[in-house]
């Protein structure tokens, strides 16, 4: 290092500053020169969007923000899982062009051209894919990406986080308002709505049972009353042990083994899965410790819980089957066969999409799937 | 080692140019769309005589308005937090110092979050909003290398070895604040800052912003380049450089305040970056030598190379789901630095 410096002090004061800030300069222009052509360009190229062609109309989305989308969306994008499901729940899987590497409901989604994750998504596949419209959730998606789609002049419909069942199915109608199928929408809410109000009916008399919602083991994570899943739990007849302001509060196993929770909760793309999770639980220190532990009190519904789509009525359903079987003995509601109409593509079921029983062990998850 | 000369510097400076060119010309080209050379070399230089409408809409608007403004960002990065490293190397004498080290990114990610956490509960134009973050991490940065530098004051001296060490100790404590806030606060916009702190430059930022860190990186590298010949007598020691008619206090004022500024200019566009800062600056020793006046606008054109690599391996490896470019520079930094520690050693 003093070997450098000597040279350096050795060769006098050459000044060799601007020659070489020039030869940097000429190419910070070149480059610059690239850019605010890129700039132009841009320009030019929004100004001949085909879909500027198409009719369009200002709507306001669930985060207040007053966006300008075509009349009927024809090429769709969806950066959320539960999106996605909302959009075959409506029968309109035919105008999605792209969603997220996380979209796995229904099945045929995951051969959907993919752009990436949720937080991440890849905006150069999706401008590739040329959307007139991106779906995207403040529950899941960064503000970030919209600001980004907002630059490149690609239309986006947020919805807001969902806080209760009731929410969910109204964000579910205007989304299909939205996407031009307010039809299909209805169809899909009322029937919903229908299958919630048959279940309070058969609940009125039992008393909720106290449980434990555990959405990750390790650490222990529940959800707090704000969310949609504690809602979830209100509408089978159940009540969480966690009283959270917290969405994702922690918990410490004190405190639940001081709660007492009835029954743990475990949500799984298979029902295996949550009893390996139980399994876990109980091998571990303190566990035992739990009435509802000792004596195996544990239902496991599907994940379908998780998502805030019109399929988490099927996992309400199942964990209200679960958790008061008397309810459900003697009667065994006739099924209302509702078959919506729907303008773009007729010959598909929406309800094929909404009670598709995964791949959960051959158990009854829904109530149609056991009236079948 | 021969004598540098204005021949050899230019000669050298060109070549990283050319290398940088090279990069630029392959990371436009890969992506998770396919484009072809040849169709990406004629639409450069329909672009350059300006004839722009010969080029179809959506290739236009991705390598483009996604592609180019990205590399041109990681350029303007990568040597930002190089040059901010040569520059706290040589002013601290510390081989380990760089910005990531010193705690000044981790304040800038603090800034960030609290400007976050502020806009969800601000009624903000949307022309705004997207300046408010970035503004937050810059104010962090500055505060944190206020701070660090009180830290490494002893009777009106710095020490490198105290400010190191404050450095450290304050990445560390702001990691842990920063960890507390996204506990408590479950708020939708702060499940990105978990991706933004491992470093992003997948955001498209405003072009305003994008001026703005251009014109304070050659303003500010600039200004530390022209102590370059002050910093290779500084090497020596402080007493020395004295001795040889430096004024220490001067050129240790406008180095620090140019290296922070590049710093917080780095980190409010495109998060926490590590390791190009640190290693770039090495690299570039190594090769050439550690005489400022060369390594210097080495490590700019060095840092620019490495991270647009980085960069351009983040968003193909597992395309279309992208990798943080910050977890890319680890990967490939850290073992990158413990070669050249065992080599030194040896």
């Amino acid at each position: 290092m003093l070997g450098n410096i000597s040279h350096s002090s050795r060769q006098g004061r050459f000044v060799p500053r601007f020659r070489c800030k020039s030869g940097l300069r000429a190419i910070l222009l070149v480059f610059a020169l690239l850019f605010l052509r890129a700039e132009k360009i841009t320009a030019q190229a929004n100004a001949a969007n085909p879909s500027a062609a198409q009719p369009t109309h200002e709507v306001v989305d669930e985060v207040n923000r007053t966006v300008r989308v075509p009349l009927v969306p024809m090429r769709i994008v969806s950066l959320a899982p539960n999106l996605t499901e909302t959009v075959y729940a409506l029968g309109l899987q035919d105008r999605l062009v792209g969603d997220t590497d996380y979209c796995d409901y229904p099945p045929e989604a995951q051969k959907k051209p993919k752009v990436g994750g949720a937080i991440n998504p890849n905006l150069e596949q999706i401008a590739a894919l040329r959307p007139d419209l991106v779906l995207v959730t403040k529950d899941l998606n960064r503000l970030d990406t919209v600001r980004a789609l907002d630059t490149l002049g690609i239309p986006s419909y947020s919805t807001d986080a969902a806080h209760t069942i009731d929410g969910i199915i109204s964000s579910t109608e205007k989304l299909a308002d939205i996407l031009g199928a307010a039809q299909a929408g209805k169809v899909v809410g009322d029937d919903l709505h229908h299958r919630l109000a048959t279940l309070q009916e058969k609940l009125r008399s039992v008393p909720a049972t106290h449980v434990l919602f555990v959405v990750w083991t390790e650490p222990l994570i529940s959800a707090g009353r704000n969310t949609f899943i504690a809602d979830a739990l209100r509408k089978a007849g159940a009540i969480s042990i966690v009283d959270s302001t917290q969405d994702w509060p922690q918990m410490s196993l004190e405190e639940v083994v001081h709660l007492q929770p009835d029954y743990l909760v475990f949500a799984a793309a298979h029902a295996a899965e949550g009893t390996r999770d139980f399994e876990a639980l109980v091998n571990r220190p303190g566990w035992h410790l739990l009435d509802a532990v000792r004596n195996r009190h544990y239902a496991v519904i599907s994940d379908a819980v998780n998502r805030p789509a019109p399929r988490i009525i099927s996992a309400i359903e199942d964990l209200a089957r679960q958790l008061h079987p008397a309810s459900f003995q003697d009667s065994r509601s006739p099924e209302k066969e509702i078959v919506p109409t729907n303008s773009t593509s007729p010959a598909h079921h929406p309800r094929a999409a909404l009670f598709t029983p995964d791949s959960f062990g051959g158990a009854c998850l829904t109530e149609s799937a056991c009236a079948l | 080692m021969r004598p540098l000369t204005l021949e050899r510097l230019l000669l050298r400076c060109g070549l990283l140019a050319l290398i940088l060119f090279g990069v630029v010309v392959v990371s436009l080209k890969m992506g998770a769309v396919q484009v072809s050379l040849y169709g990406l070399g004629r639409d450069l230089i329909q672009v350059l005589l300006g004839r722009s409408s010969a080029i179809s809409t959506d290739y236009g608007m991705i390598v483009l308005d996604i592609r180019l403004p990205r590399i041109l960002l990681g350029i303007v990065v990568g040597a930002s937090l190089s040059v901010a490293g040569a520059s706290f190397q040589a002013l601290l004498r510390n081989p380990l110092a760089d910005p990531y080290v010193l705690g000044i990114s981790s304040g800038a990610a603090l800034g960030a979050i609290i400007a976050l956490i502020a806009e969800t509960h601000m009624a903000i134009s949307p022309e705004l909003a997207g300046l408010i973050t970035p503004f937050g991490a810059f104010i962090g940065a500055a505060v944190t290398i206020a701070a660090v530098y009180l830290l490494g004051m002893r009777d009106g001296q710095i020490e490198s070895s105290t400010l190191l060490l404050g450095g450290i100790i304050s990445a560390s404590f702001l990691s842990a604040v920063i960890m507390f806030l996204m506990t408590t606060l479950s708020g939708s916009n702060l499940r990105g800052t978990a991706f933004w702190m491992m470093g992003d430059l997948s955001t498209p930022q405003p072009k305003s912003l994008l001026y703005l860190v251009g014109i304070g990186f050659v303003v500010a590298a600039g200004a530390i380049y022209t102590t370059s010949s002050d910093l290779n007598l500084l090497l020596a020691g402080e007493k020395e450089a004295m001795h040889l008619g430096v004024e220490v206090s001067r050129v240790r004022i406008v180095v620090y305040i140019a290296a922070s500024l590049l710093t917080g200019l780095a980190v409010s566009v495109s998060g926490t970056i590590g390791y190009v800062g640190l290693l770039v600056p090495h690299v570039m020793r190594l090769i050439w030598g550690s005489d400022h006046r060369m390594l210097i606008p080495a490590s700019a054109l060095g840092g620019a190379i490495a991270l647009v690599v980085a960069d351009t391996l983040a968003r193909t490896v597992t395309a279309p789901s992208e990798l943080s470019v910050g977890a890319m520079t680890a990967m490939a930094g850290a073992p990158l630095f413990i070669y050249l520690l065992r080599r030194r050693i040896a």
